[in-house]
């Protein structure tokens, strides 16, 4: 599958997000403005160097089409692309902007995603009763995680409490980092005492629901020497998607991801991603990770699927220290999903951003000693859609 | 060749509810018993389909060239339920269908048309005949005390080997204006004297069992089994007694236990008494509503009957998987008397027509290639070896068990009671699905991995404004 790659043939130059949160009082054309205003500034350029923009946006009433680019921004005409794949449609738009860049087509290129899910309401994520097929049940995104958790807790015995702990983690991550929606810490009997969402997985198991947008800069290597992050630009070395079906409660149990305790699509993107990036140590060579903690049982499947832990080791692993911001692996050293909430199409873009920031050594919060390597991860739908990215410092 | 009853099937709702809660609810006399009550995810139609499964327990749904439903509330008043009833029990597409309906008679209605259809067209051999009904009482009437829901079915067929011949029908008709639901307005019964009623019930019934009993020159001694409708249980014990009928012949009227359900009513008073059939017993089986029709039977074979009833779960095996409402208010939210604001998911009736096999018949398919068995028939290439288009349809087994699954209290849509028990099922055989599970207490404790489930035709919602029907999974009650 992975032929020649974009491993070093791309380069991020400027990036930034707003605050993430409950932002009544600003429009996604604001939170859109603001967060490319920031990463073009970072970038020491204006709108105008910009050649072409990927924008990812997950629901219709965020915005339809690349237009939305130019409704806010005025790009006077310049082309722009709605990209669309679930959570990891900000990550895609990112990886469309990199292969547009890689190939020559363009120079410099904006991707960004925004989304604005508190005009519609918080109680969950909106639509399910329109999505899909007439008859076939729909679960809540909270319930078809939960399905994972269930058979997670019968397989390897973990229990609440091992959910509760990644919880506890991410949001004292988080309680540190400004642009967070959530800053304060919790307590381990705090998320196990939540209400429950969708059994097992309680309140503070899930993320919330949130407003933000994030954007990145991205040129060749060559060309990123004249700009503003000349000396600390980032590279980048994978980048990865893998797709599978949306119904995982159909797969025969021979088939795969029917055991319900792995992932398999951020099994395939990460085969790829670090086959491409050359990693073959994940544990050892990855320095700090924003993977897709959507819920509890999320991160703990994903540390396994991306080879951080060995599999059903993941809870003990944590309890042990391994994935704090200072562990072996720092896993979401922002706070994660659990302290930005999720602004669906954003979120891709917000991860590869605090990834950049802490190999440049900036990060806002919790800054990884000596982060080189970095890895973004999303995961949407029903574990259907995978997206992995794997940055690294300029050599 | 004799024509007469091959099979029989019943349904009873999982829910009883006490009578003393509708008399603690409203400050009624008490009257004692339970009665049978139906979710709100189950209608006339749902049930039909549980009592017709029962009854086809054994046989190919495929060997049977008609089928006739009955009810006093069937879901449409234009589109017939019979067709959709024959669907979903994966019966030919070259059957006789129809829906006999305005009368809690119109299932011994359905009987006698049954049998003259056989006896006329060398084609029919066999007819099934299912009857429903979800008698909706108005709260704080004494209506409440009787109407209950439930469902039976019978297998007609001509057949030298049928344990119960169908010997002769009579029927009267009688015009009298109570009780009645006005088409265009009344969601409840209505009556105007309910003295009236009686006096007409007691004159067609005895007149139809009195004037069968003549034409076949039998005396009321010569009756094995009387299996009578009554719309009053206490005229039931009177007409027993009228007809000079023997000790234990009247089949018990079942209101203390279940109610009056109604049409399937006549059904579920015969399927109760044949239990221990005499050889050679005589059997009358009456239906009354604006007339009566009364049914003569005879036994054939009474071990067959006996048989019949250990394969089926029939009046007695659904009874002893019932349990008792906790509260009136449980019974009013069942009956959807509470105003609610509901949300409509979307649907489109052409979809659903597309995947009539998923979705209604219950087929999944199997890979030729791999030989791997999976649900549903959405998919062109094989989950497990990829092959495109290596697919051959398969009739899926009811029954399976929990893989994983999960309480969801984030529902959106037409939800019964919350959280909604979301079941990855592995179906017996082969296949893995979905499905939400009804007819759960305390699923918190309950539900669980490794559970055995049987999956049953329900009510989902009313999207784009027509009913929705899809398969749930519930706790196993036995059925075959």
């Amino acid at each position: 599958m992975v032929r020649k790659g974009i491993s070093d043939k791309v380069a991020i130059i400027g990036c930034d997000m707003t605050k993430y949160g409950e932002l009544w009082d600003k429009s996604q054309y604001d939170l859109l403005f603001e967060a490319v205003q920031s990463a073009t500034k970072d970038a020491g350029i204006t709108k105008d160097d910009i050649d072409a923009t990927w924008i990812g946006i997950f629901y219709f009433f965020t915005g339809l089409s690349g237009a939305m680019v130019e409704d806010i921004l005025k790009m006077d005409g310049k082309p722009a692309t709605r990209t669309e794949n679930y959570c990891a449609s900000g990550m895609d738009a990112f990886r469309n902007a990199s292969f547009a860049v890689a190939s020559g087509a363009y120079d410099i290129v904006l991707a960004c995603g925004v989304e604005k899910l508190m005009d519609e309401g918080g109680s969950g994520l909106p639509g399910f009763t329109l999505f899909g097929h007439p008859l076939y049940p729909t679960p809540s995104a909270p319930a078809m995680f939960s399905m994972a958790a269930t058979r997670c807790f019968h397989e390897f015995g973990w229990t609440k409490e091992d959910l509760a702990r990644v919880a506890v983690k991410n949001h004292d991550n988080g309680s540190y980092h400004p642009k967070a929606h959530f800053r304060s810490k919790i307590t381990i009997d705090q998320a196990m005492k939540a209400p429950m969402i969708a059994d097992p997985l309680g309140r503070f198991d899930c993320c919330a629901m949130s407003d933000g947008s994030a954007a990145l800069i991205l040129t060749r290597p060559e060309l990123a020497e004249s700009y503003a992050h000349a000396d600390d630009y980032i590279l980048v070395k994978a980048n990865a998607i893998s797709c599978r079906t949306n119904f995982p409660w159909y797969v025969p149990p021979n088939g795969p991801g029917a055991d319900f305790t792995a992932f398999p699509s951020t099994m395939k993107a990460a085969e790829y991603a670090y086959k491409e990036a050359g990693i073959t140590n994940p544990r050892k060579e990855i320095d700090a990770a924003e993977v897709h903690d959507c819920f509890t049982i999320t991160e703990l499947i994903n540390c396994q699927d991306l080879q951080f832990c060995d599999r059903g080791q993941a809870a003990e692993e944590l309890k042990n220290g391994t994935f704090n911001w200072d562990g072996e692996t720092a896993i979401n050293p922002s706070g994660g999903l659990k302290s930005f909430g999720h602004p669906i199409g954003s979120t891709g873009c917000r991860m590869l951003t605090e990834i950049t920031k802490q190999l440049q050594g900036r990060a806002e919060g919790r800054q990884v000693p000596d982060a080189k390597i970095g890895l973004c991860h999303n995961l949407g739908g029903a574990f259907s859609v995978c997206s992995t990215t794997i940055l690294s410092q300029r050599d | 060749m004799p024509i007469g009853i091959k099979s029989y099937g019943a349904y009873l709702p999982k829910y009883m509810l006490p009578r003393e809660l509708i008399g603690k609810a409203w400050d009624f006399p008490i009257v004692p018993g339970t009665k049978a009550v139906a979710m709100a995810d189950e209608d006339s139609l749902t049930m039909s389909v549980e009592a017709g499964l029962d009854c086809l327990a054994g046989i190919d749904p495929k060997s049977i060239d008609g089928i006739f439903f009955a009810s006093t509330t069937p879901v449409y008043t234009e589109k017939d339920s019979a067709s959709l009833i024959a669907t979903v029990l994966d019966m030919r597409e070259d059957i006789i269908t129809a829906d006999f309906a305005d009368s809690t008679k119109a299932a011994t209605s359905a009987i006698t048309r049954a049998v003259d259809t056989i006896n006329a067209n060398k084609d029919i051999k066999s007819i099934l005949v299912v009857s429903a009904d979800t008698r909706e009482p108005e709260p704080s009437t004494m209506w409440e005390y009787g109407f209950a829901d439930g469902a039976a079915a019978l297998l007609i067929a001509e057949d030298d080997s049928i344990p119960l011949s169908i010997e002769d029908y009579y029927s009267v008709s009688a015009n009298v204006t109570g009780p009645w639901k006005r088409a265009e307005k009344d969601k409840f019964i209505r009556t105007f004297e309910v003295k009236m009623d009686a006096k007409f019930y007691v004159e067609s019934i005895t007149k139809v069992m009195g004037e069968i009993l003549k034409r076949n020159n039998l005396k009321p001694e010569d009756i094995g089994i009387a299996a009578y409708y009554y719309n009053n249980p206490r005229m039931h014990g009177r007409i027993a007694k009228m007809m000079k009928f023997g000790q234990g012949v009247a089949q018990n009227s079942l209101f203390f236990q279940i109610g009056d359900t109604g049409t399937p009513m006549p059904f579920m008073l015969l399927i109760a008494s044949l239990r221990r059939p005499k050889p050679d017993d005589k059997i009358i089986m009456a239906g009354f509503g604006d007339g009566a029709d009364a049914i003569l039977m005879q036994v054939r074979d009474k071990n067959a009957l006996r048989d019949l009833g250990k394969t089926r779960l029939g009046f007695i095996g659904h009874q002893k998987s019932m349990t008792l409402l906790k509260n009136y208010n449980k019974f009013l939210e069942y009956k959807e008397l509470l105003d609610k604001d509901r949300y409509t998911r979307k649907s489109s009736a052409v979809t659903i027509w597309r995947d009539t096999a998923s979705v209604y018949k219950w087929y999944g398919v199997k890979c030729k290639n791999c030989g791997t068995i999976q649900y549903p028939d959405i998919a062109r290439t094989c989950y497990v070896c990829r092959a495109d288009d290596p697919f051959e349809p398969v009739k899926l087994p009811l029954k399976g068990t929990i893989f994983t699954y999960t309480l969801d209290h984030l529902v959106g849509g037409t939800y019964l009671d919350t959280p909604v028990p979301r079941c990855v099922i592995d179906i017996d055989g082969g296949g893995r699905v979905l499905l939400n599970m009804t007819e759960i207490e305390k699923p918190e404790e309950n539900v669980k991995i490794g559970m055995r489930v049987e999956i049953t035709f329900r009510k989902e919602h009313e999207g784009a404004e027509f009913k929705n029907y899809y398969w749930k999974c519930r706790p196993e009650r036995g059925r075959p």
